[in-house]
């Protein structure tokens, strides 16, 4: 059965304390692609590979059932840089 | 007659007859050389048919014999009926002449498989063994292997295909992603050798491909390297 954005949503609030989310389906409504977009003080402290691995876990049995998963992970203070450097 | 089943097909050409042998080379066919003209044809061709029945697994090929005359010149067919059985292109035997209970039983004999013929001498002799392309290998050689592999270049790139010819989007994306930063590095077409696909998912924990190495260490796949591109991390790794 194809995993829906809700399960998805569900298993990273979960997981950690998030500041922003996005989550994208990327196979047109399919549920077999995602992207999905993380902002969480749990990365504050971790290298980009450790978040990646953090995020692979707690959707393991998600990801299992996807042709195809893209993530990208910022920190609170990573987000609100890039929303000022954007906005300048 | 009865409604033809799916694994019998009257032959319409050369390239027909081929294209329906070609499907499968280990399957067993009949083909019945029949003539409308010939009365003992009407009788051996619902025997065929029964025959196509009880075995799906077997191709049936009727075939004209004066229509399609290339196909029965190729077979030396002279008479009608004549059945050829073969398995894949290759002649398993061959019966003249309407006899039904011949036909049945070397069917039978045939569909059974080779297994159940008498072999004519036995051995107890392992069969010689395949060429190696590679001795087997112990887990400790083979992670031994890898790490070789990881260090063979400060910067290595184990992805599905070359540079040149990547096999996959993502493989595609991580070439022209590390190019475009100016970074030097050498590949691994992991596609070519699956032990080193296999052990590089365990040794480095990762389950997909491309995996970017630096330094002999584990960095990251697709994602994780154009988020280092992003914020700076890369550049650090490769001061």
């Amino acid at each position: 059965m194809p995993i829906s954005a809700v399960d998805l949503e569900n298993a990273i609030r979960a997981a950690m304390p998030v500041t922003h989310l996005e989550i994208e389906d990327t196979s047109n409504g399919c549920g077999e692609n995602y992207s999905v977009f993380v902002v969480s003080q749990a990365f504050e402290g971790k290298n980009t590979l450790a978040r990646h691995r953090f995020i692979n876990e707690v959707l393991k049995n998600e990801i299992a059932q996807m042709h195809a998963f893209s993530q990208k992970t910022l920190t609170p203070a990573q987000w609100e840089a890039q929303i000022a450097k954007q906005t300048s | 007659m009865s409604a033809a089943p799916g694994n019998f097909h009257e032959v319409q050409s050369p390239e027909h007859f081929q294209a329906l042998l070609s499907e499968d080379l280990n399957r067993v066919s009949l083909i019945n050389f029949w003539a409308p003209w010939a009365e003992p044809c009407k009788q051996m061709n619902e025997v065929v048919l029964e025959l196509a029945k009880k075995y799906p697994q077997i191709l049936v090929l009727q075939v004209e014999a004066e229509t399609q005359s290339d196909i029965s010149e190729s077979f030396e067919v002279e008479a009608v009926p004549t059945f050829v059985i073969l398995r894949g292109h290759t002649l398993l035997g061959r019966i003249s002449g309407a006899d039904a209970p011949a036909l049945t039983e070397a069917i039978a004999i045939h569909v059974r498989g080779p297994s159940s013929i008498n072999p004519q001498s036995h051995t107890d002799r392992a069969p010689a063994a395949a060429p190696a392309s590679a001795p087997a290998e112990s887990p400790e050689e083979l992670n031994e292997r890898l790490r070789k592999l990881m260090n063979q270049d400060k910067v290595v790139l184990f992805m599905k295909g070359s540079p040149d010819q990547p096999r996959c989007g993502f493989s595609r994306r991580i070439v022209d992603l590390l190019r475009s930063q100016g970074v030097e590095f050498s590949t691994f077409d992991i596609l070519s050798d699956e032990s080193v696909r296999q052990g590089l998912k365990v040794l480095n924990n990762w389950p997909t491909f491309p995996q970017l190495i630096i330094n002999g260490e584990f960095v990251g796949g697709l994602d994780v390297v154009k988020e280092m591109v992003d914020n700076g991390e890369l550049k650090e790794l490769l001061a």
